[in-house]
């Protein structure tokens, strides 16, 4: 441990922690920063961090900087203050100020900097600015616009030391030094996203968020990326009921601070066309909207106990939803007749890094409650004509031909919230909840619990799944079904052994890793 | 301050009504005595009437009065507005609809593909011109006839407010 004293707060921090680190402990803040980032390696360029220390000739550098015993620093002495003040000076000499169609204005780091240490009037004129290319496109996700850079070279780190791929460089010197793409290269990798994250001003921004929203307009909500078994942390920023943008959020147990461009687009799936908003009921071979008043008669038809022949689920359910649709199943059809999911739906090719080759969310919660997957074939010969099957969410049909024949052949009742391949087949569709519209709980492929939470509204006429699931084994005679989620909650936490006390509402930030399943899968249904 | 709850039906203090009062005859013809002696000094002072022959004779606002918005164009003609929506921002009436689209010319990179306010909304007061950052919106044109037959001609779109100038009414 090194004792040291910032701004005459005396603290003592484990050796080797940097300087930086226990400036900010002591002030509650960051110190300016531009180039340092806790996930890459140290570059000291952007100047901003300095700090004064007692017995050093000049203004040190703060993230560069090792704590040693006895230290004695300054961070907000007028020396340090003005120092700032002119390296902001400095970076904004050539910068083309144009924050009213910059998209990083809002939540850019020369604005906020500028606000606090800067309020100079500019003694360089617009005319004597350099320029630079700008709106460049450099890869299939993100645009350069190398006037607003401050060459930070936070960027060019990532590539190296994240992704190594070493798109991206430095090129030339002086005042004409400048962000750039290797010969020949693009920025294409499937992380290139993270860069506009990092990026401290709008030198690379997203051309998917490009003029879509102004940031300070959207709202913000953490929760779970649907897109593959990993579960990155994400908020979700949205606005208006649409989400515009997915960010990574930091999770050092799951995904650091980064996430992968597949899934940060993954939500343009939310707001694709032929959502199911009400009940379809077929009548003379035709889907007809029907009021749910209407539906509910007919789902407790076709549903009787013990008739079903099959019943799917899929792993982007959530755990709660998938708990009650085992209980709905095992009172439909017997547990002999249920699956968890098709053996290899949503297989894809994965990468060493975040994205799993596994792209649905929530497969691990299917082993632990117990839902065994089926080959297509297999639930083929399980759906006979003209008995009744149940399908919650996703496109089974889609998966196999002669499953989707024997798909349309069934009473097929489908539970979801796309009018799919499955869902045109079907005699009864139920219009649920997406994932942006309801809370849950997912199991990642770690075995950790992680909480997924509402952020924009769904189509009035949709219901949240756990709730239709709950009303329908009410209605089926099931008994009295928990009425709140954390009441469901607390079932489910029982059932996959974790202790009374544990709540599963106020889950740790980092998740909650279940012990691994030790002989018999937890029991389903009541 | 406090204030005492005075209950309802309690009989409010003063001179009782007098038989003069009650007729009513009597207040009547002082109130039209007050009316004839109004027209007839209207009559022989006609300069002095506060009335304008409106819509002929028009009232001349001073130069800051804020009328209805227009944008400012580019010397090609196109808006000056580069769609930055702090207008629509800072709006208290939230009346500013505004969808950006990317601009050919990099050297201007955004422009608004839709740009409309609802002049029904608007409550003109001026915060937009204050808030733009390139002297794109204005209110200055003095136009303070704003009529329609229909509700959604009130929301106009970025055409009409470039060419402010040549469209009188809605």
């Amino acid at each position: 441990m090194a004792k040291l004293t910032i701004d005459g707060v005396a603290i003592e921090v484990p050796d080797g922690t940097r300087l930086f680190d226990a400036c900010t402990q002591v002030r509650g803040e960051a110190l300016p920063h531009f180039c340092y980032h806790p996930d890459l390696s140290i570059a000291g360029v952007c100047r901003l961090c300095q700090v004064e220390i007692e017995g050093a000739p000049k203004l040190t550098i703060a993230c560069n900087t090792v704590v040693r015993d006895g230290m004695v620093v300054h961070t907000r002495s007028e020396r340090v203050r003005r120092a700032a003040r002119q390296i902001l000076e400095m970076h904004l000499i050539n910068h083309p100020v144009d924050c009213p169609i910059c998209d990083q204005a809002g939540e850019c780091g020369l604005q906020d900097q500028y606000m606090i240490h800067g309020l100079y009037a500019s003694e360089v004129a617009k005319s004597d600015k350099v320029l630079k290319l700008k709106a460049q496109p450099i890869g299939p996700h993100v645009i350069l616009d190398k006037e607003r850079c401050v060459l930070c070279s936070r960027c060019v780190r990532f590539c190296q030391e994240i992704t190594k791929t070493g798109e991206l460089g430095i090129f030339q010197r002086g005042d004409r030094a400048e962000i750039g793409v290797a010969p020949d290269r693009q920025l294409d990798n499937n992380y290139s996203l993270n860069t506009v994250d990092i990026c401290p001003v709008g030198a690379l921004t997203s051309r998917d968020f490009r003029f879509q929203k102004r940031v300070w307009l959207l709202r913000s909500v953490p929760s779970i990326c649907p897109g593959c078994a990993t579960g990155c942390n994400i908020r979700i920023d949205h606005e208006g009921g649409q989400v515009w943008r997915l960010r990574p959020r930091r999770n050092d147990a799951v995904n650091g601070p980064w996430m992968c461009d597949t899934g940060r687009l993954e939500y343009k799936r939310l707001h694709a066309g032929d959502r199911l908003s009400r009940p379809l009921v077929r009548r003379d071979g035709e889907l007809r909207e029907v009021e749910w008043r209407e539906a509910w008669p007919e789902l407790e038809q076709r549903l009787t106990a013990g008739k079903g022949k099959l019943a799917l689920a899929n792993p982007h359910q959530t755990v709660e939803e998938l708990w009650l649709f085992k209980r709905l199943a095992g009172l439909f059809c017997g547990e002999d007749l249920t699956a968890g999911c098709l053996a290899g739906s949503d297989a894809a090719e994965g990468d060493q890094f975040l994205l799993d080759a596994d792209r649905s969310p929530n497969r691990a919660a299917l082993a632990r409650l117990g839902l065994a997957a089926r080959a297509p074939a297999q639930a083929a010969a399980q759906a006979v004509a003209g008995a009744p099957v149940l399908v919650y969410g996703g496109d089974p049909a889609l998966a196999d031909p002669a499953l989707a024949a024997a798909l349309g052949a069934a009473e097929l009742i489908y539970f979801g919230t796309r009018l799919n391949a499955t869902a045109s087949r079907a005699r009864i569709v139920v219009p649920l909840a997406m994932w942006a519209e309801k809370a849950g709980l997912f199991l990642n492929r770690q075995g950790r619990l992680q909480a997924l939470r509402a952020a924009i509204a769904r189509p009035e006429t949709a219901r949240e799944d756990w709730r239709f699931l709950a009303e329908l084994l009410t209605r089926l005679g099931a008994g009295p079904q928990p009425a709140t989620l954390a009441l469901l909650r607390a079932e489910v936490g029982a059932a996959f052994g974790l202790p009374a006390a544990q709540d599963l509402d106020a889950l740790p930030a980092e998740g909650l890793v279940l012990a691994p399943v030790t002989g018999a899968p937890a029991g389903g249904g009541r | 301050m406090e204030t005492t709850r005075i209950p309802a039906g309690t009989p409010v203090p003063g001179r009782p009504d007098s038989f003069r009062d009650v007729i009513y005859v009597w207040e009547v013809l002082r109130g039209l005595g007050i009316t004839i002696r109004h027209l007839i000094r209207n009559c022989l002072h006609m300069k002095d009437l506060p009335t304008l022959q409106y819509p002929d004779e028009k009232r001349v606002y001073g130069p800051r009065f804020r009328g209805r918005h227009r944008l400012t164009q580019r010397e090609d003609g196109s808006p000056r507005c580069v769609a930055c929506m702090m207008c629509s921002t800072v709006c208290p009436a939230g009346c500013i609809h505004i969808i950006a689209a990317e601009h050919p010319d990099r050297r201007i990179e955004k422009y608004p593909a839709v740009y409309e306010i609802d002049l029904l909304r608007c409550v003109y007061c001026g915060l937009c011109e204050e808030a733009c950052p390139c002297d794109a919106i204005r209110l200055d044109t003095g136009v303070y006839e704003i009529v329609a037959d229909r509700r959604d001609k009130f929301v106009v779109g970025k055409e009409f407010l470039l060419n402010e100038r040549e469209r009188g009414t809605l």
